[in-house]
C-alpha cells in the first residue's frame, strides 16, 4: 500500500495524460475531417501535446502551483525518504537525483544499443538485424546520448550542486525547475516507442526532406527532441538566474568554483541557441502534419535551410555538454592535487571566448552540402580559432597537476584520463575543421571517432569523474575506490581499443550510419566490435559498485575528499536547508596551501593540512 | 629551467621524434586515384605532422606528472599555490595561436586554393549525377548516354559532376577520389575530380560511389562501381551503350 501512495502522483499524471490525449486527437480528428489529409499524424501530433500538458498537470504541476493560478490553496505534495524521487518536488537535490538516476539509466539503455550496433557491424552483411532496425537503433543511440550528455550535466549535476556551490538555499524557479524534469519522462516515453511506430531512421540530425517523409516514428522522435529542448531552455534560464541571483555573500564572479561558470556558461548557450533548433523541429513537424513545405524543394522549400538552423543549435549544444565537463574535470583536477586552479580567470575567459566563438562556427558541419563555397573560409577560420581557448584549458589542467601532491582516487584517474581522451578528440577535430580534409573525412567513421573521443572520452568521462567524486555527498555513502579504479582502468582501456581503430576505419573508408559495409573493412570491424563489448560491460562494474554502496556502504563522511568548495562543508547528504548556517565566502575556494586561507567563513574550512574538520 | 622541466622537454622531444617517425614511415592511405586526392591526402599528412608535438605534450607533461608528483593514500600536505607562473600564460597564448594561425593558412587555405584551381580549369566532361533512393543514375550528355550500373570514367581527363537529387538528401563520395558533395532535392550541387589511374571496383573497392548522407532503409548498399579506364576504352564503352540503347 506504502508503494500505491507514494506512487499516486505518476498514476494521476497518466491518468490525466490519457485524458489529454483523448481530447488532443479528439480535437484532431474533428479538423481533419474538414480537410482531406490523412488524420494519423494530425492525432498523434495533438494528442501527443494535450497528454503532455496532462501529464505535467497531473503529476503534480496543478496541486503544486497552478492552483494558485485560479485562487486557490496550493496544496503541498512534498514527501520524505524514497518516495520523494516521484513527486513534483521543488527540492534542487531531490531533482538533481531525479535526473541523475534517470539519465544514467538511459545511458545504459543508449549502450546497450551501442552494443546491438556493434553485434550487427560485426561482420559485413547481415547479422542480427535488418538495415530498418539497425536505421533505428543507430538513431536512437544517437538522440538518448545526446539528451544524457546535455542533461546529467545541465539537469543533473548542476542542480545538485550548484546551490551547494554557490551556497544558496536552492535553485531560482524551484518549480520550473520541477516542471523541466517532469517533461523529460515523456521524452523516454516517446523516444521507446518510436520502433513500434515504423522506427526512424534519420539519425539525431533529423533531416528532412527524409525527416518529413519517414515513418510516423518520426513524428515521435521529432516531439521527443523538441520536448526534451524545452525541458532544456527551462533548465539553462534557472540556473542562469541561479548563479546570477542567489550566490552566497561574498560569493563574488572572481571566486565562483570553476564548475559554476562553466554551468553558467552552458546554460547561456542552452537558453538561447536550443531555440533554433525548436523552430527547425516545429518546420519539420508542420510539414508533416498541416502540409506546409518549409523544406519540399518541389514547392519552394529548402531542405538546405534546415541543416543551417539545425546546426545553428547544434554546435553550439556540443559546447553545453563539453563545458561542464571541463569545469569538472578543472574542479577534481585542483581538489586532488592540492593546488589553486591554474589561470583561474583565463580559464574564466577561455569559458566565455568557447561560448562566443560556439555560434558562429555551425556551418563546418556543411562544407559539403552544397553551401556556398565562399563561406567555407570563414567557418574554417572562425571553428580553428575555438583551439585557443581550448588551449587555455588544457594549460589549466597541467598547470595545475604541476608540482601537485596528486591524490590517484577514482574521480582523480577520470579527470586526468579527460586530459588525454580530449587532446585526441581536440586535434582530430582540426581535420574536421580543415576543408582539404573534411571533404573526405566527413560523414565517414573519423567524425565518429572524433566525437566519441570529445564527447564519450571528453565529457562522459568527466561525468563519471564526477559521479565518484560527488557520490558521497549525494548519497552519503561511500563507494568502493577500488571498484571504482577496476572500473576506471577497464573502460579507459577498453574505451581506447575501441575507438581508437575507428579513425583508421574512417580513413579506409568506412562511411558513418551504415548498416553495412564493404568485405575488405571486415577485420577491422570485428576488432572495434569485440573491444566495444569489452567497453560495455565495464559499466557493470560501475552500477555493481554504487547501486552496493547506495543500498549499505558505509556512512561517508561531509569532506571524504578534503577539498575546500561549499558543498563538502555541510553534511552527506546535505539538509534540506543545505546549509545549517548560511555561509559567508571570504576567500578563494581554490587557495590550497597558502597558509590560513578559508574559503567559507561560517562552514568550517578545509583548509592546508586540516585534518581535524571530517 | 629545473629538472622537471628539463626531463618532460627531453619526453616531449622523444615522443614527438617517435610519433613523426610514425608519421613519416607509416602510410595511412588507402588507394588515391585523382589529382584532387592527391591534395587532400597531402593536407592530412600535414595537419598529422601538426598533431604529433601537441599530443605529444600533453602525454609527456600528464605522464611524467602522474609519476613524479603522485603521492601513495591521502596527501597530507598542500602543493605549492601556484596560479602563475612568469610569461608562461602569455607564450602559451602565443604559441597556440600561432600554431592556429598557421594551420589556418596551410594546409587550410593553401589547400583550398589548390583545389579550386584544379576545379576552375574548363572541365573535360560534364556527367549529371542523380541521387534516387537508393540507386544513382549517371548522364553523360555530350555523349548522350545514361545509366544506372557503374560510373566510368576516362582517366586524365577533369570531370565536373551535377548533383542532385530525386528525393531526400544523398551524398556523392568517391572514396578513391576523396571528393564529396551533397545531392540536395531542388539544387544541383558540383563537385570536380581528375582521375589519374585507372582502375575498377574489383581492383579495389576505393574506387565506388557511395552514398554518404543517411537516406533510409537502402542507405549502406547505395554504393555504384567506378571504373576509370582509358579514352580509347571509354569511348568503346560509350559507344557500346548508345547500341544497347538503340537496340
Amino acid at each position: 500500500m506504502a508503494v500505491l501512495t507514494a506512487l499516486r502522483p505518476i498514476g494521476k499524471g497518466l491518468a490525466f495524460a490519457v485524458v489529454g490525449f483523448l481530447i488532443g486527437a479528439g480535437a484532431a480528428t474533428l479538423l481533419t475531417t474538414i480537410t482531406d489529409r490523412p488524420a494519423t499524424q494530425p492525432v498523434i501530433t495533438l494528442g501527443y501535446l494535450f497528454a503532455l500538458i496532462g501529464w505535467v498537470l497531473g503529476v503534480g504541476l496543478w496541486d503544486n502551483w497552478a492552483r494558485e493560478w485560479f485562487g486557490l490553496p496550493v496544496k503541498n505534495t512534498e514527501a520524505f525518504g524514497w518516495p520523494r524521487y516521484f513527486r513534483f518536488t521543488t527540492d534542487h537535490k531531490t531533482i538533481g537525483v531525479q535526473y541523475l538516476v534517470t539519465f544514467v539509466v538511459l545511458f545504459l539503455l543508449a549502450g546497450l544499443l551501442s552494443v546491438l550496433m556493434r553485434l550487427e557491424l560485426m561482420a559485413p552483411g547481415q547479422t542480427i538485424m535488418g538495415a530498418k532496425d539497425f536505421n533505428t537503433t543507430m538513431s536512437l543511440h544517437g538522440i538518448i546520448m545526446i539528451a544524457v550528455a546535455v542533461a546529467t550535466f545541465l539537469g543533473g549535476f548542476a542542480n545538485f550542486t550548484i546551490p551547494l556551490l554557490i551556497g544558496a538555499e536552492d535553485v531560482a524557479f524551484p518549480r520550473i525547475n520541477a516542471l523541466s524534469y517532469w517533461i523529460v519522462p515523456p521524452v523516454a516515453v516517446l523516444l521507446i516507442l518510436t520502433p513500434f511506430f515504423g522506427g526512424f531512421d534519420t539519425g539525431w540530425t533529423a533531416y528532412p526532406p527524409l525527416a518529413v517523409v519517414n515513418a510516423t516514428g518520426g513524428l515521435l522522435f521529432v516531439l521527443a527532441f523538441l520536448t526534451f529542448g524545452v525541458s532544456s531552455i527551462l533548465g539553462g534560464l534557472n540556473f542562469l538566474a541561479t548563479i546570477i541571483m542567489l550566490r552566497a555573500p561574498g560569493m563574488t564572479w572572481g571566486r565562483l568554483p570553476i564548475f559554476v561558470w562553466s554551468i553558467f556558461a552552458a546554460a547561456l548557450i542552452s537558453l538561447t541557441a536550443t531555440q533554433f533548433v525548436a523552430y527547425g523541429l516545429l518546420m519539420i513537424i508542420l510539414d508533416r502534419v498541416v502540409g506546409t513545405a518549409f523544406f519540399d524543394a518541389a514547392r519552394g522549400g529548402k531542405p538546405l535551410l534546415y541543416e543551417h538552423i539545425f546546426w545553428f543549435y547544434s554546435h553550439p549544444a556540443v559546447y553545453i555538454m563539453i563545458l561542464p565537463g571541463f569545469g569538472v574535470a578543472l574542479e577534481v583536477l585542483t581538489h586532488f592535487s592540492r593546488k589553486p586552479l591554474f589561470a583561474y580567470k583565463y580559464v574564466v575567459g577561455a569559458i566565455l571566448a568557447i561560448v562566443a566563438l560556439s555560434f558562429i562556427v555551425w556551418a563546418h558541419h556543411l562544407y559539403t552540402s552544397g553551401m556556398p563555397s565562399y563561406l567555407h573560409l570563414p567557418f574554417m577560420i572562425t571553428t580553428e580559432i575555438i583551439s585557443i581557448p581550448t588551449g587555455v584549458i588544457f594549460l589549466a589542467g597541467l598547470g595545475t597537476i604541476w608540482l601537485g601532491r596528486l591524490w590517484l582516487t577514482t574521480p582523480m584517474l577520470f579527470a586526468l584520463a579527460f586530459l588525454f581522451n580530449f587532446v585526441i578528440g581536440g586535434v582530430t577535430g582540426i581535420f574536421l575543421a580543415d576543408v582539404p580534409t573534411d571533404i573526405n573525412l566527413q560523414d565517414n567513421y573519423f567524425v565518429v571517432a572524433h566525437f566519441h573521443y570529445t564527447i564519450m572520452g571528453g565529457e562522459i568521462f568527466a561525468l563519471m569523474a564526477g559521479i565518484y567524486y560527488w557520490f558521497p555527498k549525494i548519497t552519503g555513502r561511500m563507494h568502493s575506490e577500488a571498484l571504482g579504479k577496476v572500473h576506471f582502468w577497464w573502460m579507459f582501456i577498453a574505451y581506447q581499443v575501441t575507438f581508437i581503430p575507428m579513425f583508421w576505419a574512417g580513413i579506409q573508408g568506412m562511411n558513418r550510419r551504415v548498416a553495412d559495409y564493404t568485405p575488405e573493412l571486415g577485420g577491422i570491424n570485428l576488432f572495434i566490435s569485440v573491444a566495444s563489448f569489452l567497453l560495455a560491460a565495464s559499466f557493470l562494474v560501475m552500477v555493481y559498485n554504487l547501486v552496493r554502496a547506495w543500498v549499505r556502504g558505509p556512512k561517508a563522511s561531509d569532506n571524504p575528499w578534503r577539498a575546500r568548495t561549499l558543498e563538502w562543508q555541510t553534511s552527506s547528504p546535505p539538509p534540506l536547508e543545505n546549509f545549517t548556517r548560511p555561509p559567508v565566502v571570504v576567500g578563494h575556494p581554490y587557495d590550497y596551501g597558502v597558509p590560513g586561507s578559508v574559503h567559507s567563513a561560517a562552514a568550517p574550512a578545509g583548509g592546508a593540512g586540516d585534518k581535524e574538520t571530517h | 629551467m629545473n629538472r622537471h622541466t628539463f626531463i618532460v622537454a627531453i619526453l616531449w622531444v622523444v615522443l614527438t621524434i617517435l610519433g613523426e617517425a610514425l608519421v613519416a614511415i607509416s602510410d595511412l592511405s588507402p588507394l588515391a586515384a585523382a589529382k584532387e586526392a592527391a591534395i587532400v591526402d597531402g593536407a592530412f599528412r600535414v595537419l598529422m605532422v601538426l598533431a604529433v608535438p601537441v599530443v605529444a605534450f600533453v602525454i609527456a607533461t600528464l605522464a611524467y606528472s602522474i609519476i613524479r608528483f603522485r603521492i601513495r593514500g591521502e596527501p597530507s600536505q598542500d602543493g605549492p599555490p601556484i596560479r602563475s607562473h612568469g610569461r608562461l600564460i602569455a607564450v602559451w597564448f602565443a604559441v597556440t595561436s600561432g600554431l592556429t594561425v598557421l594551420m589556418v593558412i596551410y594546409p587550410g587555405i593553401i589547400g583550398m586554393n589548390e583545389l579550386a584551381d584544379l576545379s576552375h580549369e574548363e572541365p573535360d566532361m560534364v556527367v549529371k549525377v542523380e541521387g534516387m533512393r537508393f540507386a544513382w543514375r549517371f548522364t553523360y550528355p555530350e555523349q548522350n548516354v545514361s545509366t544506372f550500373k557503374e560510373l566510368v570514367l576516362p582517366v586524365d581527363k577533369h570531370v565536373r559532376f551535377d548533383v542532385t537529387s530525386r528525393d531526400v538528401l544523398h551524398s556523392f563520395w568517391v572514396p578513391a577520389f576523396r571528393m564529396k558533395i551533397d545531392a540536395v532535392p531542388g539544387m544541383v550541387t558540383t563537385v570536380h575530380a581528375t582521375p589519374d589511374k585507372t582502375g575498377t571496383f574489383g581492383d579495389d573497392t576505393q574506387l565506388r560511389l557511395q552514398c554518404t548522407e543517411l537516406c533510409g532503409l537502402g542507405h549502406s548498399i547505395m554504393t555504384v562501381p567506378v571504373r576509370v579506364v582509358e579514352q580509347s576504352e571509354f569511348e568503346a564503352w560509350v559507344a557500346q551503350q548508345t547500341q544497347t540503347a538503340r537496340r
